[in-house]
């Protein structure tokens, strides 16, 4: 009885979403694109994380040691095929480089033999395409689709490198764990490269009688080194997937807005419903429970559907993330997404987390009035005021949880958590902004005007639907403004010190460069030779660099704070280092404090006379100097030579004349160099600008689609506002409105509302960013930077969110004429 | 003979191939060409000819432990030319190398296959500081001069080592006519000589560090070509025996496609390629030719292969050479059928026993059978 009751009484409620195509489709586009955000972010960072735990592979073979050089060089084919001859067969040579194409693009390559990966790994390979024209000249060239996309690459073309140097032609073929690179037969790259030695050997699946027993014999220039990548790029990362994480959230706050108001008008439009049950006896548990129901298949259409949009949004998502990755971390990605029956069930709990949300409140409000008068709609207009209120006192009360945290805030997920309060007290706050803003305006505008008061006026009607709209519009703008500010005041910062740090003109790093030999060309006017080795530091790895302190780009070392002992660096003394500003932020060290350095002969104490700025560089770093590296840590390589060159006079004394860069090219190659193995200081900046753009992609479209998001929120409460008012707008069509004045009345209060909005996204924008800048920043990543706050981003998105608002309102107001006539005809059924 | 194909996983359209076998009916493309007449001189012909197409080095041993055990053990190294373009040495070496060993011990059958690429010295065949050497990785097969014999073996399969001492008595055995051997009526040939007469001594090293005295026959082949089968060949059966008054015998059978229907594959041997050798005690050979030789499979084993599925073989012949006597008339029977090597070229191979008034030991292999 109880479910033949509970049946029609959902066949009731249901019979809405039949009735009003258009809000079910907004409920359920807010759930689903917030979910999708939330999902697609999801998947990528368990997938990252799954491609860590993989990064003790090598495309596909097991790498669980490396042998890498002692000092630089990297490594003899003799050297390689003695230890294979040894019956070292775990062993295979891999050979990674750093390219640059003839458009100043950065290119990552990775070359192996696959002959010579371990049998049981040969499996994991892909051989569709086909092995011998990778081995055999002309070669061949492996790229994912996704690179040969961003490179423009069809199949077949071959890769013009910044050297002159052309890859091989280009086959669209990924192999395991070849991420963002380009996959090339070793023998093949040697060849083309012109390189002679490897970069190192991978070493796969040792006992630890065969660990012994390759330790034993390896030559003394080489080192068997565990593989601890998988733990470095889990602790690396965590901040780059806790703010990936973040900003999936918000977008699933933006898109429960949506939600809500969707979930708002459902409730209200069956009001008249919901009562004609009450009073045929249908009690209020029942009708609870209808809801319930209601709300759970609510929930598993939302969750479903956000879950495979949310897939393949991760799917697009992925080659940005990868390239992040792959540039600040050295990570490899896969190209393969695995969507985990725990994420499925996540998803589905926020879904119905987020709706019971949603519908708790209406519910509440609705339960507080009594039976009679849930039939009035105005009633609406009274209710609004004391919603604004409530919002404004939760606004407060988040306001000042958030000052309670902030002084104690020390990690990631407490300052996302400050960021999250503030930007929902923000949003809280907005209705009872945007209502005094209305107010004050109808107080200022003369009693002559009386249109322009009517449509002041008509604010008042609008505002209870387009209110979430608006919060939802507000933490959108405020996210990209404070996001945009934040990646542009770090590209400018990471500019201004580029141009600093890269200061001389050329930098060559070769294998076999007579450097003496170099340094006699009367082209050089100074340069810059520096060491350095490769060790861990904390639980990290870190960077030693020997550094020449009388070189140009020493004397104006960009530093962030520096003691007395900084004239002790520059006098070369022993005991004395420099750190890069990571050391000082993530583990409290200061200037004139002590630290310790594994020395070739033992642990050393070094004091700290100084911090020098490390734009996005993940591993803490020291300079010493050049002689003091040498003597250390006897096994320290050549870390490159840098050259000014002299300027002539015709070029006016900027830029290099080609003469000039010719004769030094010609120098080069007679002292050993390769081409390729020297890069002018323009190329570096651009290269590294590219970098930069191509690791912040992700963020600004996350941004974006944040934003979409707040859109849809928009369109559906304009549709929504329009939908009820129809029979109004009829009305004053037939008491002859005219479409111009009618224009006026809807326009006039949405523009006021949205460009407060806007305006008020500027301030907290700027917040947020000063937030993420001075905080977020620093706890994520270690280093700090000037705050920039440009006009152009503000000046973007007022753009954006104007072809937003237009975009909705051309579809309403296209709605509202195509349904107006009807609404007429009944208006005058009706009379 | 072995007509061993090599690696076609480096040979154009390795996965999709429907059999791995086509790279040995290849025509002959700027590679040398194997002709009638060629004098094979040595040392020089032990080590590698790049030019042609494909090659190898191949042992096969018949061994017994101090308990009088049964062991048996085969070697080879492969060389594969992928181009005619005639580089041989560093990155752009067209020469890809594969060795096959297997190990048959008293408990059953394991084996091991390794690539590697040519030009480089992880694998190669050459003269080491004056001696002969074939080697991949830490496998190798090394003489004490120039010349093969007298020499060593070193490999080790799935942690078993194998460590032997390799002696030859007798004078190479030149196949064919004078070391051209025909494959077929349209011309497909191989270079082919073998020395059958090896004294084998050494030691096998278990993982767990037992060290086992073997000693035995062995049987060294060598053999190059450009195309060794002809298009209507699918595979071949080859026997080599050791008997017991010293003498040895090799029979092969190239198996032509053109069998009438509802046949096995291996009936009806008026079609198909039949040649041989006998060797006496002291070294000296005569050829056999196709209507010398009885050959006939008797019985068919289900072999199981690597991916749970099975295959019908011939483990069971029976073999005679009428026109040299009545005594010349044998049964012959894998040892253990469970001898399938799901390598990528995939055959079969293991030791048999020959059961007749002059019985012997040797080696079966059965390839191209799908």
């Amino acid at each position: 009885m109880v479910s033949k009751r509970l049946g029609w009484t959902l066949h009731t409620l249901l019979s809405h979403y039949r009735h009003h195509p258009l809000q079910t489709l907004f409920l359920l586009t807010g759930l689903i694109t917030g979910v999708a955000l939330w999902v697609a972010v999801q998947v990528i960072n368990t997938h990252a994380r799954s491609s860590y735990q993989q990064a003790t592979q090598l495309l596909g073979a097991q790498a669980s040691h490396w042998i890498r050089p002692a000092g630089d060089g990297g490594i003899e084919l003799e050297q390689y095929i003695e230890l294979r001859r040894a019956g070292f067969r775990q062993l295979f040579p891999v050979l990674e480089q750093q390219l640059t194409t003839s458009d100043r693009q950065p290119l990552n390559l990775i070359a192996t033999d696959l002959l010579a990966l371990p049998m049981d790994s040969v499996g994991a390979f892909n051989v569709t395409a086909n092995w011998s024209e990778l081995m055999q000249p002309p070669f061949q060239a492996w790229y994912p689709q996704s690179l040969a996309e961003t490179l423009d690459l069809q199949p077949g073309e071959q890769l013009a490198l910044a050297s002159g140097i052309r890859l091989p032609a280009a086959v669209i073929q990924t192999q395991a764990q070849q991420g963002q690179r380009v996959f090339m037969d070793i023998g093949a790259a040697m060849t083309v490269l012109g390189r002679t030695r490897f970069s190192y050997l991978a070493v796969g699946g040792l006992t630890p009688v065969e660990q012994a027993a390759l330790s034993s014999i390896l030559p003394a220039q080489l080192q068997l080194v565990a593989n601890q990548q998988s733990l470095d790029l889990s602790e690396l990362t965590q901040s780059l997937h806790s703010n990936l994480t973040a900003m999936s959230l918000l977008s699933f706050a933006v898109g429960l807005f949506i939600v809500f108001n969707a979930v708002r008008f459902s409730l209200n439009a069956r009001s008249t419903t919901l009562a004609t049950l009450q009073e045929l006896g249908v009690s209020v548990r029942l009708l609870s429970v209808a809801i319930a129901v209601e709300t759970m298949i609510l929930s598993i259409i939302g969750a479903a559907a956000g879950v495979t949009l949310g897939y393949l949004l991760g799917m697009q998502l992925l080659p940005a993330v990868a390239n992040s990755m792959q540039n600040l971390y050295g990570a490899v990605i896969d190209h393969h997404l695995l969507l985990q029956p725990l994420t499925i069930l996540k998803a589905w709990g926020i879904t119905l987390a987020g709706l019971l949300f949603a519908l708790g409140w209406p519910l509440w409000q609705r339960s507080q009035r009594a039976l009679a008068s849930q039939r009035s709609i105005s009633d609406d207009w009274l209710q609004d005021g004391k919603a604004r209120r409530m919002l404004a006192l939760g606004a407060l009360v988040l306001l000042a949880l958030a000052l309670l945290l902030y002084p104690n805030m020390d990690s990631v997920a407490e300052g996302f958590a400050l960021l999250a309060l503030l930007l929902f007290a923000a949003a809280w706050l907005l209705p009872v902004l945007l209502a005094a803003a209305l107010a004050a305006l109808q107080s200022l505008i003369p009693e002559r005007a009386w249109r322009w008061r009517w449509a002041l006026n008509d604010g008042w009607t609008q505002l209870p639907v387009l209110r979430t709209a608006l919060m939802a519009l507000l933490l959108a703008l405020t996210a990209n403004f404070g996001v945009d500010t934040l990646v542009g005041s770090f590209r400018s910062a990471l500019e201004n010190w580029l141009d600093q740090r890269i200061a001389a003109d050329i930098y060559v790093n070769s294998e076999k460069l007579k450097v003496d030999s170099v340094l006699q060309s009367p082209l050089i006017i100074d340069h810059h030779q520096r060491n350095g080795v490769d060790l861990r530091w904390g639980l990290r790895p870190a960077q030693i660099y020997g550094l020449d302190t009388r070189a140009p780009d020493s004397l104006q070392l960009p530093l962030a704070m520096h003691n007395n002992a900084l004239a002790a660096w520059y006098r070369n003394e022993a005991g004395v280092v420099l750190a890069n500003e990571q050391v000082h932020h993530m583990t409290g060290i200061d200037p004139g404090d002590k630290i310790t350095l594994t020395t070739a002969a033992g642990p050393r104490k070094f004091t700290v006379a100084g911090f020098f700025y490390d734009y996005g560089n993940p591993f803490y770093r020291f300079y010493l100097p050049y002689d003091i590296v040498a003597t250390l840590w006897p096994d320290a390589g050549n870390r490159g030579l840098a050259l000014w060159l002299e300027r002539s006079a015709q070029a006016g004394g900027a830029d290099i004349s080609s003469s000039t860069s010719t004769a030094i090219e010609q120098k080069l190659l007679q002292a050993g160099a390769q081409p390729g193995e020297w890069v002018y200081r323009d190329d570096i900046l651009q290269v590294s600008i590219e970098i930069f753009d191509r690791t912040f992609a992700i963020t600004a479209a996350m941004g974006t689609l944040t934003l979409m998001v707040a859109g849809i929120a928009l369109l559906a409460s304009l549709l929504a506002i329009h939908q009820r008012r129809l029979p109004e707008y009829a009305h004053w069509r037939a008491i002859g409105v005219r479409r111009r004045e009618w224009l006026l009345i809807i326009l006039l209060p949405l523009a006021v509302c949205v460009l407060l909005t806007w305006l008020l996204s500027l301030p907290l924008g700027t917040l947020l960013a000063w937030l993420l800048i001075h905080d977020l920043n620093v706890l994520s990543f270690g280093w700090t930077m000037p705050m920039l706050v440009q006009p152009w981003p503000a000046v973007r998105l007022a753009l954006l969110t104007a072809v937003v608002v237009a975009t909705t309102l051309i579809i309403t107001l296209l709605q509202v004429r195509y349904r107006l006539p009807a609404t007429l005809k009944q208006l005058g059924g009706d009379g | 003979m072995r007509w061993l194909p090599l690696l076609l996983l480096l040979v154009a359209g390795a996965a999709t191939a429907d059999d791995v076998y086509d790279v040995l009916r290849r025509g002959d493309s700027g590679y040398a060409e194997v002709v009638p007449g060629k004098t094979l001189v040595f040392p020089a012909d032990h080590l590698a000819h790049p030019t042609y197409r494909i090659e190898w080095w191949y042992l096969t041993a018949n061994l017994t432990d101090e308990r009088g055990q049964n062991w048996g053990l085969h070697w080879t190294l492969f060389r594969q030319a992928l181009h005619a373009d005639g580089k041989t040495e560093g990155w752009t070496s067209n020469q890809v190398w594969m060795a096959h060993a297997a190990l048959t011990t008293p408990a059953g059958h394991r084996y091991e296959e390794r690539f590697a690429r040519g030009g480089i010295g992880q694998a190669g065949v050459a003269l080491e500081e004056g001696r002969f050497s074939a080697w991949l990785d830490d496998w190798q097969l090394q003489g004490d001069s120039a010349e093969i014999l007298p020499g060593s073996l070193h490999f080790s399969v799935d942690g078993t080592t194998v460590q032997l001492e390799l002696d030859m008595q007798t004078p190479w055995v030149l196949q064919g006519d004078r070391g051209y051997s025909r494959k077929s009526a349209q011309g497909q040939a191989s270079y082919y000589y073998s020395q059958p007469h090896i004294r084998v001594r050494g030691f096998i090293i278990e993982p767990a560090g037992e060290e086992i005295t073997v000693s035995g026959d062995g049987w060294l082949d060598r053999e190059w070509s450009s195309q060794p089968l002809a298009d209507n060949q699918p595979g071949w059966d080859w026997f080599s025996l050791h008997l017991q008054d010293g003498s040895a015998l090799m029979v092969y059978r190239l198996r032509h496609e053109n069998k009438r229907d509802g046949e096995r594959p291996n009936e009806g041997q008026h079609n198909h390629w039949l040649s041989g050798t006998w060797i006496t005690a002291d070294g000296h050979s005569r050829a056999l030719s196709a209507d010398e030789i009885e050959l006939t499979a008797l019985e068919y084993h289900r072999v199981e292969r690597a991916n749970d599925s099975a295959l019908e073989l011939p483990l069971r012949w029976s073999l005679a050479l009428p026109a040299m006597g009545d005594g010349y008339r044998w049964t012959i029977e894998a040892m253990d059928p469970h001898h399938w090597l799901a390598t990528a070229f995939p055959y079969w191979e293991g030791p048999v026993v020959a059961e007749g008034s002059n019985p012997g030991i040797g080696y079966l292999e059965l390839t191209g059978y799908q």
